[in-house]
C-alpha cells in the first residue's frame, strides 16, 4: 500500500515537473502563425510560408500559417501568452501606428519583437512611359517649379512612407515645393495601376514584383510603366539574384535605387526603404518559448537552405537574433518617425 | 504542352474538381476556402500540376454551390444566391433532381463559353477591362442593384431592406485596402474590438438563408422529410432536354455576363449572376414566374456564375491582377513557385496558359460527368428526417463561418446574429433577398462612389464620363422600368384574382 502510494506520488511528481519543463521551455506541437495580411498571394504570406516550413520541419511540429490580417492578427497575438500563436508582419506594423491608423498599437510597448527573417527589395515608385517625369529628379524639380504632381498609394503604411520621403526630400531641396506632391488615396495595386491608365495619378507606388513585367511593354502601349525609384538599400538589392526579376537584370534595378536616384533624407543622406518582415510575440510569453524561436532561426539560417528557397522568391534572406532586430528596427522606426513628424509639421 | 499533361496532371485535375464540389456542395464553405487549404500542397507540386489542383478546385467548388442552394434553400457559395430563388421552391415540389440537372448543364455551358473566350481574346479584354475606372465600376454595381426591385414582393420594403444591408454592410473600418481612410464608422461605442472589420459576408448569408430556416421550421414544429415516393426521381424525373429550348440567348447572355464582370477587377463574383438572373427576368416572357421555379432563373443564375470562372481568369493572367477572391488565391500558387503573372505571361509562359486552359476544360468536363452521376444521390438529401438534417446543416454552417477567415469566433456569433436577424425578418415582412443584395453589393458601390467624386469632383462625370457609362445608364434605367411594369402587371394581377 505505501509502496503504490509512493509510486504513485513519484509518477506523479515526475509528470508535472516534465510537463512543467515542457511548458515552460518549449513551443506547443501545434502553432498558429497569423500574419498581418488576408492574402494569400501576397509577399507576407509567401515569406511566412517558407519560415513557417522551416520551423515546422527543424523543431519537428506543425506550424500553419493564417492569413487573418492585421487586426485580427494582433488580437489573437494579445489572446494567446502560451506559445500557440505567434505573428509575422513588416513594417506596416509600427508605420501604421506611426500614421495613426485605427487598431495599429505601438508593437514596441505592446508587443514582444522578434527576430528579422528576409526583406522584400520591391517597393517602388513607377511612371508612365509617356510621362513628362521620367526620372526622380524630373519629378522633384518639377514640385519646386509650382508643378502639381500627383502620387497615387495606400495611405497610411508602407504604400505612403515612400511618399512622405518623397515630400520630406521636396521640403529639404525648395521648402514648400512638398505641397505640390499631392498624394492620391486609392486602395490595391490594381487600382493604383488604374489611376495612372485613368490620368488620375502621374506617380504610382507599385513593386518590382507586380509592375515589373509592365515596364517591358512597347513604349505606344497604354499600360507601359517605368520605373523612377526602388527605395531599397543599394546594398539589399545587391544581394538580389543577378538576373534580378523577369526581363530587368539586378544592375539595371540598381539604376533606381540610391545613390543613382537621390531622395534626400536630410541634405546629406539618401532615404532608403528596405521592406522587412520579423516576429511577434504576446508580451507575456515565456522567454524561453522566445528563445526557442530564436535559437531554432539561427540553426536554420546557419544550414543555409532557406536563404535558397527565399532567394528563389526574390527576398533577401535577413536573419537578426532578437536583440540585434530589436535595436535596428527602433533605430528605423525613430528614423520614419521623423521624417513623417517633419512632413505633418510642415504641411 | 503534351509533355506537362501527364496522368499525374489529369488526376488532380479531376480530383480537385471532385473536392471543390464536395466543398461547394456544404453551407458555409467555399471553393475560395477549397483553393486556400490546397494552396500550400502545390509548393511540392510544381506550378502546371498546382495549377491543375486548384483550377479543378475552383471550377468544382462554384459548381458546387448549386446543390445546397437548390435542395436546401441556402446558398452554397455567394455566387449561388440566385439559384435558390427558383431551385428552392422546385425542390420543395419534389422536383429537386429536374432542377439539379437544369443547373449542372447551364454550369457546363457557362464555364465553356467563358473558357473559350478566355483562350481566344484574353489580352484583347484586358485592354478593354482598363476602361472601366471607378465611374463605370460604381455603375455596373448600380445596375445590380436594380435588381433589388425585381426581386421584391412589395417594392418600397424590397428596396428598404437593401438599403438596409447596404448599411449594414459599411459597419466597420473604410479600409485603406479599398482607398479608404481608415477611420472607424458606424460602430456602436464599446463594440469597436469585434466589429473593427464589420460583419463577414458567408456568415451573414448562412445565417438567413440557413439558421433562419432553421428557426422558422423549428417553430412551426420540425416537418418530416419528404418520402422517396414523393420525389420525381430516376424514371419519374421530369427533366428533359427540351427545356433548353429556347433558352440558347438566356444561356448565351448569362455566360457572357458573367465572363464580363469576371474580368472587370473589383467587382465581385456574387454581381455575375446577379446580373445574369435580373436580365433574364427582365427579357423573359413570363417574369411572373421567377422566384416560383422557372427553370430560365436557374439557367441565368447557374451559367452566370460559371462564366465567371474564365472571365475572372483574363486580368490574373493578362495584367496580374485577379477577377475575384479565388483568383486572388491562385497569385499565390504563381508566386510560390517564384512566377511573375502579368501582361507577358502569356507570351513568356505559352505552355503554362496552354495546359491552365486544358486544365479548365477538363475540369468542366469532370464537373458534368461527376455532378450528373451523383444527382439522384444529392436529390435525396431531402428525404432524411429534418430532425436529423437540421443539427447536421447547423454544424457544418458554425464550422464554415469559423473557418472562412481562418477562425475568427465572431464570425460564429455573426451566424447566430443574423440567423435570428432573418427569423425576425420574416415576422416584420422585410426581404431577406434584397438585403443580402445591398449587404454584398453595398461596399464596393460606396468605395467607387467616393472614389469617382474623389478623383473627378463632380456628380456630373457618372453621366458625361464615356460612351460605356451612357449605355450603363441606359440598362440601369430600362432595369428600373421594368421592375416598375413588372410590379404593376402584378398588383393588377393581384387585384383581378381578387
Amino acid at each position: 500500500m505505501i509502496r503504490n502510494s509512493l509510486l504513485t506520488a513519484v509518477s506523479a511528481a515526475a509528470i508535472t515537473v516534465a510537463g512543467a519543463a515542457t511548458f515552460a521551455q518549449e513551443l506547443p506541437r501545434n502553432v498558429r502563425l497569423v500574419i498581418g495580411s488576408t492574402s494569400t498571394g501576397g509577399d507576407t504570406y509567401q515569406n511566412s510560408s517558407i519560415v513557417a516550413d522551416a520551423l515546422a520541419e527543424h523543431l519537428g511540429i506543425n506550424v500553419k500559417v493564417d492569413a487573418v490580417g492585421a487586426s485580427e492578427a494582433f488580437k489573437a497575438l494579445g489572446r494567446d501568452s502560451r506559445g500557440t500563436t505567434l505573428m509575422i508582419f513588416h513594417d506596416q506594423s509600427y508605420l501604421g501606428n506611426l500614421y495613426g491608423r485605427e487598431g495599429y498599437s505601438d508593437p514596441f510597448a505592446n508587443y514582444t519583437v522578434g527576430p528579422t527573417v528576409a526583406i522584400n527589395p520591391g517597393n517602388a515608385y513607377l511612371v508612365s512611359c509617356d510621362s513628362p517625369y521620367q526620372t526622380m529628379e524630373d519629378i522633384l524639380g518639377a514640385a519646386e517649379n509650382g508643378e502639381r504632381v500627383r502620387v497615387a498609394i495606400q495611405p497610411g503604411g508602407v504604400s505612403e512612407i515612400g511618399f512622405s520621403a518623397m515630400k520630406n526630400a521636396a521640403s529639404v531641396r525648395s521648402p514648400g515645393s512638398e505641397e505640390n506632391l499631392v498624394a492620391v488615396n486609392t486602395g490595391s495595386q490594381s487600382d493604383k495601376n488604374q489611376a495612372m491608365w485613368d490620368d488620375l495619378a502621374d506617380v504610382i507606388n507599385g513593386s518590382i514584383q507586380a509592375n515589373e513585367q509592365f515596364t517591358q511593354l512597347p513604349e505606344d502601349d497604354e499600360k507601359c510603366m517605368r520605373f523612377v525609384w526602388i527605395t531599397a538599400r543599394s546594398a539589399t538589392l545587391e544581394q538580389a539574384p543577378e538576373a534580378g526579376m523577369g526581363d530587368t537584370t539586378r544592375d539595371d534595378l540598381l539604376q533606381y535605387a540610391a545613390p543613382n536616384v537621390e531622395v534626400t533624407l536630410d541634405g546629406e543622406q539618401n532615404f532608403t526603404f528596405d521592406k522587412e518582415f520579423f516576429f511577434l510575440f504576446n508580451p507575456e510569453m515565456d522567454p524561453a518559448i522566445i528563445e526557442q524561436v530564436d535559437t531554432a532561426l539561427s540553426e536554420i539560417f546557419a544550414a543555409g537552405e532557406i536563404q535558397e528557397r527565399q532567394k528563389a522568391s526574390f527576398f533577401i534572406p535577413n536573419y537578426l537574433s532578437i536583440e540585434d532586430a530589436q535595436a535596428h528596427l527602433m533605430d528605423k522606426r525613430d528614423t520614419y518617425g521623423e521624417v513623417i513628424q517633419q512632413i505633418s509639421g510642415g504641411s | 504542352m503534351f509533355e506537362l499533361i501527364s496522368p499525374l496532371f489529369l488526376s488532380l485535375v479531376v480530383g480537385g474538381t471532385f473536392i471543390g464540389i464536395v466543398f461547394g456542395a456544404i453551407p458555409g464553405m467555399t471553393a475560395t476556402m477549397a483553393v486556400a487549404v490546397c494552396l500550400p500542397i502545390t509548393y511540392s507540386l510544381g506550378l502546371e500540376n498546382g495549377l491543375a489542383l486548384l483550377l479543378g478546385l475552383y471550377v468544382g467548388g462554384i459548381s458546387g454551390g448549386l446543390v445546397p442552394a437548390i435542395l436546401l434553400g441556402i446558398p452554397g457559395t455567394p455566387s449561388s444566391i440566385t439559384t435558390t430563388f427558383d431551385g428552392f421552391p422546385l425542390a420543395q415540389r419534389g422536383e429537386g433532381e429536374k432542377a439539379l440537372r437544369i443547373g449542372i448543364v447551364a454550369s457546363f455551358v457557362g464555364g465553356l463559353i467563358s473558357l473559350l473566350v478566355l483562350w481566344l481574346f484574353a489580352p484583347a479584354l484586358a485592354d478593354f477591362a482598363i476602361k472601366f475606372s471607378y465611374v463605370e465600376k460604381f455603375l455596373i454595381i448600380l445596375f445590380a442593384l436594380t435588381v433589388m426591385a425585381a426581386l421584391s414582393r412589395d417594392m418600397l420594403i424590397g428596396i428598404f431592406s437593401g438599403v438596409l444591408g447596404i448599411f449594414i454592410a459599411l459597419i466597420g473600418t473604410y479600409d485603406i485596402s479599398d482607398g479608404g481612410n481608415g477611420r472607424y464608422r458606424l460602430i456602436p461605442p464599446g463594440t469597436e474590438y469585434w466589429l473593427d472589420s464589420g460583419f463577414s459576408l458567408l456568415p451573414v448569408l448562412i445565417g438567413l438563408f440557413g439558421l433562419a430556416a432553421i428557426l422558422e421550421q423549428a417553430e412551426r414544429g420540425v416537418p418530416k422529410g419528404h418520402s422517396k415516393e414523393d420525389l420525381k426521381v430516376g424514371g419519374k424525373s421530369t427533366f428533359s432536354f427540351s427545356i433548353f429550348r429556347g433558352q440558347t440567348l438566356n444561356l448565351i447572355r448569362s455566360s457572357g455576363i458573367g465572363t464580363f464582370v469576371g474580368i472587370l477587377p473589383g467587382v465581385g463574383g456574387s454581381a455575375a449572376s446577379i446580373l445574369a438572373y435580373s436580365n433574364a427576368k427582365t427579357f423573359s416572357k413570363k417574369p411572373e414566374a421567377f422566384g416560383k421555379g422557372e427553370p430560365s432563373g436557374i439557367i441565368a443564375s447557374e451559367s452566370g456564375n460559371n462564366g465567371l470562372t474564365g472571365g475572372a481568369l483574363v486580368p490574373l493572367l493578362s495584367l496580374g491582377i485577379p477577377g475575384d477572391s479565388t483568383t486572388a488565391l491562385l497569385i499565390g500558387a504563381f508566386t510560390l513557385q517564384g512566377i511573375q503573372v502579368g501582361p507577358l505571361f502569356i507570351g513568356n509562359n505559352p505552355d503554362t496558359w496552354n495546359a491552365m486552359i486544358f486544365a479548365m476544360l477538363v475540369a468542366n468536363i469532370a464537373m458534368l460527368m461527376m455532378m450528373y452521376v451523383a444527382i439522384r444521390y444529392f436529390a435525396l438529401v431531402v428525404t432524411v428526417p429534418k430532425h436529423i438534417l437540421f443539427p447536421v446543416i447547423l454544424m457544418m454552417c458554425v464550422i464554415g463561418a469559423y473557418t472562412i477567415n481562418y477562425g475568427i469566433m465572431f464570425d460564429v456569433w455573426t451566424l447566430l446574429i443574423f440567423g435570428i436577424a432573418g427569423w425576425v425578418f420574416v415576422k416584420l415582412r422585410l426581404e431577406v433577398a434584397p438585403f443580402i443584395i445591398g449587404f454584398i453589393l453595398g461596399p464596393s458601390a460606396e468605395v467607387y462612389f467616393v472614389k469617382s467624386l474623389e478623383s473627378f469632383g463632380t456628380l456630373g462625370i457618372f453621366f458625361t464620363k464615356s460612351w460605356i457609362a451612357m449605355v450603363l445608364w441606359v440598362l440601369i434605367i430600362g432595369s428600373v422600368a421594368g421592375s416598375v411594369l413588372l410590379s404593376r402587371r402584378q398588383a393588377a394581377r393581384d387585384r383581378a384574382a381578387g
